[in-house]
């Protein structure tokens, strides 16, 4: 793969990581409203960027694990849990949602948030929904979330992939893939995978689905 | 750190430390139990990238 093509979210958010992560400094409502109240020994957040996703989920498990593609969010990462206190909870792992380095059954609670829609195939990110059913301990819960078809500034019924611009301070542009998602097209994806789907909506422009694994 | 495995066969992995502050391991390897392959801890981020998408000295 061309490391230089909007395709790479490696080198993507590498370029990108630092001025990124300041526009990212708050947890998602939707996240915030599916974690209440829920707890886990081991949780994971699967495309934490800068963690701030990894925080909320170090309130609710003994242990924290965040794992991202680019090295420069996870650098962000880790220097945002010392900061804020959570790094003893929380750690942080270079890794491919696609290819998880994480234990079977290995957590009871995890996000998986705007993220999936930059796994370049679908092939890629039904196998990403996949590795988040294997981690997944029976009866742990996941939110899963992608950029829809819904949001405002698209026209388009039918998912597509298309890239959009982030524009660094100084005007230079960097293209990030996305896969926007129809909601018909991410339970789909979903209902093909191993997780089994307990509520999907939309929210903000978002697909979301509260997912499970069953027993056995 | 004990849930981490080899992403390629999600064998378990034996850690090999090269730096350490305090209980943080900065750098080190860690190398599957199975199929051998090695992952190396850099600035205390293990890189358990599948081989062939690690970016070679980025640098």
């Amino acid at each position: 793969m061309d490391p230089h093509s909007a395709v790479d979210p490696q080198s993507t958010y590498d370029r990108i990581a630092v001025h990124f992560s300041k526009t990212r400094e708050y947890a998602w409502p939707e996240v915030e409203s599916f974690l209440d109240g829920r707890t886990a020994t081991r949780a994971l957040d699967l495309g934490c960027g800068n963690g701030r996703h990894a925080e909320l989920l170090a309130d609710r498990a003994d242990a924290v694990v965040g794992v991202d593609l680019s090295r420069e969010l996870l650098r962000e990462a880790v220097t945002r849990a010392r900061k804020r206190g959570y790094d003893q909870t929380a750690s942080f792992v270079h890794g491919d949602a696609a290819t998880l380095p994480l234990a079977t059954d290995a957590v009871g609670l995890a996000v998986y948030v705007a993220a999936l829609h930059h796994l370049p195939s679908r092939e890629a990110r039904v196998r990403s929904l996949d590795e988040l059913a294997r981690v997944l301990a029976p009866g742990g819960t996941a939110l899963v979330s992608a950029w829809s078809t819904a949001h405002d500034r698209f026209d388009r019924e039918a998912g597509f992939d298309t890239t959009v611009d982030w524009t660094l301070p100084g005007g230079e542009t960097v293209p990030r893939y996305y896969h926007i998602y129809s909601p018909e097209e991410f339970e789909t994806d979903l209902a093909e995978s191993a997780l089994e789907t307990v509520e999907a909506g939309v929210s903000s422009g978002n697909c979301y689905a509260a997912v499970t694994v069953l027993d056995g | 750190m004990d849930v981490v495995c080899c992403p390629l066969d999600k064998a378990d992995l034996d850690l090999d430390v090269d730096e350490r502050d305090d209980e943080e391991i900065l750098a080190g390897t860690l190398t599957c139990t199975e199929c051998g392959e090695t992952y190396p801890i850099e600035d205390g981020i293990p890189n358990l990238l599948p081989p062939d998408m690690r970016e070679e000295a980025a640098a």
